[in-house]
């Protein structure tokens, strides 16, 4: 009964989640829960598994160990398309774009079939305005904070109900950050989206989050809620 | 003039021919060593209209259903455990080639048959008589390569093939059904494959290894060619065209080593070939 | 299991090749038998058969044990014959020309070999080329022989001229001879401490130019050797059968080569040797009554055995006897080597990096890179993700990688050097994802290690190994040493990483580059590797660069921190100046933008 209860507010839990890369182990033994409607960010160096984690919830790469369930369902070894499906979006960080195809093609691969996509193209205008202008153009084309942006409106095109985010912010000027951020912030507050946000930039990370971990070696090091000692605390862990 | 139009439309044959292979080489990034014999099994496709008294014209859609068809179930049962082993999945598709020529063999005999022609006669072209046929082919090479750029780039399924041939990993975490889409690929392929046989049966003798001498041939342009359909276009004329005048001018032997020698030289100079175009 | 061990363990290391021997000399007795005991048809197909099987053991060796696809061992062997017939038919026949015929059938498919070895095996070249090229030389051949004329007899190929004086048996028996005296050498050399590095090769050809193998080298040597040995077949055969025609020399046949190794079992010799014979001879039997069928049951056959068992027929064979012998082959001693001899300790620079750059078209990896590094240092290099660390590290054992800058190893410039002759120059890499030969030994793998240092024997397992004595150091503490003759495949993560820092170290390097050692490493086997740092750089003066994400294990063993950030290089210092700076802060909280 009180399981119950929990998984009701739980929209994503890990439970002991192991995964990687043929033999080696990247995650070990991962737990988490994210709770429905809030803002979690996952924080840690280079090469401590972050990426692993979101690609492993998608299902790009599968857990050898342990459970993930999202809203009361178990989900360990589902296929991306499933999920995608089921309401998460993906923003990932590496080769995040096909670079020659333009940016209308870029967010229509995002939808399975092309009946709702001028609601959906109106939808993501709403947040990025530039984007509405240059439809024909290759994404290649588009500055670096462009693309960033072009990353986030393709993974709100689904409108998903859980937004898995990778490193946004890596390389971005401040006042990129800031619309971002804002994006995601309106994109909670009228549809009420969970966020995981995998993030190295404690400025942005804890300027929208409610929650943080952060992640070592694989496993949680650390984790609390986005208050007053946060930066120092997690700061201590990225730092050298 | 007739040189000319010897190169255009050898071009066009070889580029007919070379499509399917490279369509899915392209998306499968797996080299269909069974292409040949999807030729040799359009072309008695035809044979096989023209036994039942029907007209030739309708060879082309049964061949390129068959071949279809034959493809699904070759892309579910043989060519999808080995997307890891594409060296093997060279064997495995050579094999399948094997058993396909024997298949065809006990069918319809060893023998070479013939097929009525489609379109005889010869047409005046600025003073010179040309074979009308090769006319046709050329224009059958220019239908395929529109209609194969509006699948690509004009429908949602040339869309997802184009995004898996670009960033397989992207499109998969995207939710593109990338099974479906190689499946699909394959089958196009060859249906093409089967169209080009039809294409081939007015200008060469069927018999059931026929499309072998046709696979190293398209084979090497598709390695040129990279995963560019115009650089497998501009691939077919140059050394289309290389091989008309060395068949003409030196030997008809060596023409025909021409494409493979060409080929190679060009891998060995620059190994991404013409891709860049 | 255990007392099977041990037997294999024990003192008498000749042994298998004692064993070997003597069944070679059992066959060829009973190859020099058997034509008595045969019929007419059966020693004529055979000795084709056999003919065709010694080609089956150099497509093996090629593919099997190599990994080079090819379909062009029938040109080789088609040269080979129609030098011996050409020679025959134009300038007659005697013991002399005899002899020069068996000249050519090797000078020339040697001398064709080189040549499209040399073409087809360049720095870079991939696995795809060659099996193109493989394609492209038959069908060349073939049509030159078309185009021949009466020299080639063009499309009805050479016939009626007089071979070798031999009886049916006497063929068989000079095929059969033959056969045994190729598996053998074969079996022998594939056994031997050379024969490993083809495994080695086929199994991770980069581990091999970063062990200062020249991978090409090999490959070359090893076509152009099998290609006499297919030139000596082609001999036998326009003797034997008394007629070549241009199906010989085609793809065609080439594949069907290719098919029949498959079905005996790639990588086995024997099994590649047995399924030439019996597919062949089972092809000449039964064409007459089910000749179709009989080539689709050999396809459908060939397509399952691709898709399923990989390994062939021969894999029940010695999968079974892997089982039986237990997985720990019998593993050599280690013997320390005295350390190379250097100049006088110096304090002259190892490597000088002067402003380096790398841009993929417009994009810049890398930016005005310039770095000094002295013997004994340890410099640790860190940044984000996409700083470009692994770039520089691939710019300083590449010498086509930078596009700008200069970078000098002991004062040398690498610019235009392929990674082969920057090992030799005293540079170990290591790899960020363990980079050894899975199906190698611990010993072997150690051993590819040392062949560019000391030529392995052609054919013979040695029984001691040979190694620096930092590189034994390093199997001890991480109990390697106990395991030498175990499967690299069966090990651990962080025991491969172990093991490719010892084959690193044992290349006896001057600098040692580190990629990321420590990932996915338990926390004992940091402590171990960080250990075995220190002690290589500051007791036995080898400078090392190791890239890193793990900032504890940087900061406890480094003598210096060198920071890179979105291609540039922001900070060179202490570690306590590099812990202290503020840039260094900002880069690691995300505001810093360069």
């Amino acid at each position: 009964m009180a399981e119950a209860l929990q998984d009701a507010t739980v929209k994503l839990s890990l439970d002991g989640v192991t995964s990687g890369y043929g033999a080696i182990d990247v995650l070990r033994g991962v737990s988490l829960d994210i709770r429905e409607g809030e803002i979690f960010a996952l924080m840690g160096k280079n090469g401590m598994g972050k990426t692993t984690l979101l690609k492993t919830i998608l299902g790009a790469i599968r857990a050898s160990a342990g459970r993930i369930r999202y809203e009361g369902a178990e989900i360990t070894g589902a296929e991306p398309r499933a999920l995608i499906a089921a309401g998460i979006g993906y923003a990932p960080q590496d080769q995040p774009l096909f670079q020659d195809l333009s940016i209308r093609d870029n967010l229509r691969l995002a939808l399975p079939g092309d009946a709702h996509l001028p609601s959906a193209l109106e939808r993501v205008y709403g947040h990025f305005p530039f984007l509405a202008d240059r439809l024909a153009q290759k994404a290649g084309t588009l500055s670096g904070g462009e693309q960033k942006m072009l990353i986030i409106a393709r993974a709100l095109m689904t409108e998903p109900r859980l937004l898995l985010i990778d490193e946004i912010s890596e390389g971005l000027q401040p006042t990129v950050i800031a619309r971002i951020a804002e994006a995601l912030r309106e994109e909670r507050r009228s549809r009420g989206t969970t966020i995981l946000l995998v993030e190295q930039n404690l400025d942005f990370a804890l300027g929208i989050a409610d929650r943080w971990a952060v992640l070592k070696l694989g496993t949680i090091d650390d984790a609390g809620p986005a208050g007053a000692d946060a930066h120092s605390r997690i700061l201590r862990h990225l730092q050298i | 003039m007739t040189l000319i139009l010897d190169i255009l439309t050898t071009a066009a044959i070889l580029f007919v021919i070379a499509t399917g292979l490279l369509t899915i080489f392209g998306v499968l990034k797996i080299i269909n060593f069974a292409h040949g014999a999807w030729l040799t099994i359009g072309a008695y496709c035809a044979v096989a209209v023209g036994q039942l008294g029907w007209s030739p014209w309708l060879a082309f859609p049964v061949a390129f259903v068959v071949g279809a068809v034959l493809g699904g179930l070759t892309e579910r049962f043989i060519v999808r455990p080995l997307y890891a082993r594409p060296l093997d999945a060279i064997l495995a598709t050579w094999g399948l080639g094997i058993v396909v020529g024997q298949l065809i063999t006990l069918g319809f005999g060893r023998d070479v048959q013939f097929t009525a022609p489609l379109l005889p006669g010869t047409a005046d072209i600025l003073g010179t008589s040309y074979s009308i046929y090769r006319l046709f082919a050329l224009g059958a090479a220019i239908v395929i390569g529109l209609g194969f750029s509006w699948l690509m780039e004009g429908t949602r399924l040339g869309l997802s093939a184009r995004a898996v041939i670009m960033n397989e990993a992207l499109a998969h975490v995207l939710g593109l059904d990338t099974r479906r889409i190689r499946w699909v690929t394959f089958m196009i392929g060859c249906g093409l494959a089967g169209l080009a046989g039809v294409l081939l049966t007015p200008l060469t003798s069927v018999d059931p290894n026929m499309g072998l001498a046709w696979l190293v041939g398209s084979f090497m342009l598709v390695m040129v060619a990279g995963q560019s359909f115009a650089a497998l276009a501009l691939a077919c004329l140059l050394l289309g065209g290389a091989q008309v005048l060395v068949s003409t001018f030196l030997s008809p032997i060596l023409g025909g080593i021409t494409v493979a020698v060409l080929a190679a030289i060009i891998l060995r100079i620059s190994p991404k070939g013409f891709s860049r175009v | 299991m255990s007392d099977t061990t041990l037997d294999s363990a024990g003192p008498a290391r000749p042994g298998p090749l004692w064993r070997l021997g003597a069944l070679a000399i059992a066959a060829a007795a009973m190859m020099i038998l058997a034509p008595l005991f045969l019929d007419r048809f059966t020693v004529n197909v055979l000795t084709r058969s056999m003919i065709f099987a010694i080609l089956a053991v150099t497509v093996d060796l090629l593919w099997g044990f190599t990994g080079i696809l090819t379909f062009g061992q029938a040109a080789f062997f088609g040269a080979g014959a129609y030098a011996t017939a050409m020679v025959l038919t134009h300038m007659g026949s005697g013991p002399g020309l005899m002899a020069l015929g068996l000249l050519l059938s090797i000078l020339v498919p040697v001398a064709l070999a080189a040549a499209v070895g040399w073409l087809t095996f360049y720095p870079g070249s991939s696995d795809f080329y060659a099996t193109v090229i493989s394609l492209v030389v038959p069908i060349v051949v073939t049509q030159l022989i078309y185009s021949g004329g009466t020299w080639t007899g063009s499309s009805s190929g050479l016939v009626g001229y007089f071979g070798l004086d031999l009886s049916l048996g006497g063929f068989f028996r000079l095929a059969g001879l033959c056969l045994v005296a190729v598996v053998f050498a074969a079996l022998v050399f594939v056994r031997s401490d050379a024969g490993r590095v083809l495994t080695a090769i086929r199994n991770n050809e980069t581990r091999c130019a970063y062990l200062g193998i020249n991978t090409q080298a090999v490959k070359i040597a090893l076509t152009t050797v099998l290609a006499g040995v297919t030139g000596i077949a082609g001999f036998l055969y326009a003797n034997a059968s008394g007629v070549v025609a241009p199906e010989n020399t085609g793809f065609v046949f080439g594949t069907q080569l290719v098919v029949w190794t498959a079905l005996g079992g790639r990588g086995t010799i024997i099994g590649p040797a047995l399924g030439a014979v019996a597919i062949d001879y089972l092809s000449a039997q039964l064409s007459g009554q089910l000749p179709f069928l009989w080539q689709l049951v050999v396809g459908l056959m060939f397509v399952v055995m691709i898709i399923f068992m990989p390994n062939g027929l021969a894999a029940l064979v010695t999968g079974w006897r892997r089982v039986r012998k237990g997985p720990a082959a019998a593993a050599p001693a280690l013997v320390p080597i005295a350390r190379r001899a250097r100049g006088p300790a110096s304090d002259a620079p190892l490597l000088q990096i002067e402003r380096l750059e790398k841009a993929y078209g417009s994009h810049k990896v890398l930016e005005d890179i310039t770095l000094t590094v002295r013997p004994g240092e340890l410099v640790s290099l860190v940044g984000p993700n996409g700083a470009g660390k692994t770039t520089l590290m691939r710019c300083m054992t590449d010498g086509q990688a930078a596009s700008g800058g200069t970078v000098r190893v002991n004062g040398e410039s690498i610019t235009g050097l392929v990674p082969n002759r920057i090992v030799a120059r005293g540079i170990g890499r290591k790899f960020q994802v363990a980079s050894v030969f899975e199906s190698l030994t611990v010993a072997e793998c150690l051993r590819m290690a040392r062949a560019a240092h000391e030529r392995p024997s052609f054919t013979r397992r040695r029984d001691t190994l040979a190694l620096p004595q930092p590189a034994i150091e390093i199997l001890r503490l991480t109990g390697l040493d106990r395991q030498l003759g175990a499967e690299v495949s069966l090990l651990s993560h962080g025991q491969k990483q172990s093991l490719e820092l010892a084959m690193v170290v044992a290349l006896e390097p001057a600098l040692i580059l580190l990629d990321e050692p420590t990932a996915g490493l338990t926390k004992a086997e940091r402590t171990t590797i960080g250990t075995v740092l220190q002690t290589l750089t500051s007791e036995l003066g080898l400078a090392a660069i190791l890239v890193e994400h793990d900032l504890d294990f940087v900061r406890d063993i480094s003598s210096r921190i060198v920071v890179l950030h979105q291609g540039r290089l922001v900070l060179d210092g202490t570690v306590e100046e590099v812990v202290n700076d503020d840039i260094v802060k900002r880069i690691y909280s995300g505001g810093d933008h360069g």
